[in-house]
């Protein structure tokens, strides 16, 4: 009953990703820029700005290690502290084995209300997969992982364009990052020149710091 | 207009999309078993289910649930001798009883998904619902008690 249980809210949730796929790719390929067209230096900058979303709260509060407990940064406040309510997003990193991330969190393509109502998303609330962690780690660590098609969910430069423009035909979380509602903070930029950050990393060859 | 279906029961809605679920339960269905108790889901008094799964109703907007099917306390199968709520009037659970509706359907949830909870399941499910008599002994003493009537069916 219960592994059917958490089988069932697993595969509802993975539904979703596999829509827009095609329309995300054909963005994708017109975001992208000729390999080698963008310097080093270039790059090392672009990825400096790419560094500041991607460590940001509301970026990286969801990026966590195999326990699986999210991270808040309340409205207001800037210091990380654990999600309340002794949320677990568990193994399936959806919360499919206690409480879904969805209880409160909806799956929905509405604007988000003001703090403290839960974000949502047009995708079932998760956590990144536990290979993407970026909480608590360094710059340099983030860009190896980001790198790393190993830890990056088998993407190259182009498909982490193709995951951005996927994400955000999905209203999803990638976008939403920069609009969450009233009283909270966004990363810098927007989520366009995010995109075009990463296009201009990933033509410069992905240089990561020292 | 917006269609869902309630209790087994399919209704129309002329309602704003934003409109959470538990204003449309409780003001144009007149099912207030739902609570208003904190707006922002940290309380868990508004829990119902869609779908089978429990949601806060404040955070639902009836815009995302056209077609979806809600739950109340008032929809549960066998009614007052559902073995949740026998187990509640057993143990005489609430005090105030404002947020037991929602503990109940958390409850339910929770027995679905582990038919046998550990007092761990316990706490990891039922964190988010909040007493603020201090039931939380009793609640669980209820749920264990739950699970053995399921479990002799």
């Amino acid at each position: 009953m219960k592994s059917s249980l958490i089988a069932a809210v697993i595969a509802a949730s993975s539904i979703a990703t596999f829509a827009g796929i095609v329309a995300a790719k054909d963005e994708a390929a017109k975001d992208a820029l000729p390999p080698g067209s963008v310097s080093h230096a270039e790059g090392l900058e672009a990825w400096k700005r790419i560094e500041a979303v991607v460590t940001h709260p509301r970026c990286a509060n969801c990026h966590v290690d195999a326990k699986a407990i999210p991270i808040w940064t309340p409205a207001g406040e800037t210091k990380p502290r654990v999600h309340g309510m002794n949320i677990h997003g568990g193994e399936s990193r959806i919360g499919a084995e206690a409480i879904r991330c969805s209880t409160c969190h909806m799956t929905s393509t509405q604007a988000n209300d003001p703090a403290p109502e839960p974000p949502r998303a047009g995708i079932d609330w998760q956590l990144a997969p536990v290979d993407f962690i970026w909480f608590g780690k360094s710059g340099a660590e983030i860009c190896a992982q980001l790198k790393d098609p190993k830890r990056n969910g088998g993407r190259d430069a182009v498909g982490l364009l193709n995951h951005l423009r996927h994400d955000a035909s999905l209203s999803g979380f990638i976008p939403r990052g920069w609009e969450p509602g009233a009283g909270r903070t966004t990363p810098p930029g927007t989520f366009e020149d995010h995109v075009k950050d990463m296009a201009l990393w990933g033509a410069a060859g992905q240089p990561c710091p020292n | 207009m917006i269609e869902l279906t309630v209790n087994g029961i399919k209704h129309q809605v002329d309602v704003i999309p934003e409109m959470p679920l538990l204003w449309v339960l409780r003001d144009e269905l007149g099912i207030t078993s739902p609570k208003y108790g904190c707006g922002v889901a940290q309380c868990g008094a508004c829990t119902v289910q869609i779908d089978g799964a429990a949601v806060r109703s404040c955070q639902a907007h009836i815009g995302d649930l056209a077609g979806k099917s809600v739950v109340t306390i008032e929809g549960l199968e066998n009614g007052a001798q559902h073995p949740v709520l026998q187990a509640w009037i057993e143990h005489q659970v609430p005090q105030c009883g404002y947020c037991q509706t929602g503990q109940i359907m958390q409850a339910i949830s929770l027995l679905e998904l582990h038919p046998k909870p550990t007092d761990q399941d316990i706490n990891e499910v039922m964190s988010g619902n909040l007493c603020r008599c201090g039931t939380y002994p009793r609640i669980r003493t209820a749920i264990h008690a739950a699970a053995a009537k399921m479990a002799e069916k």
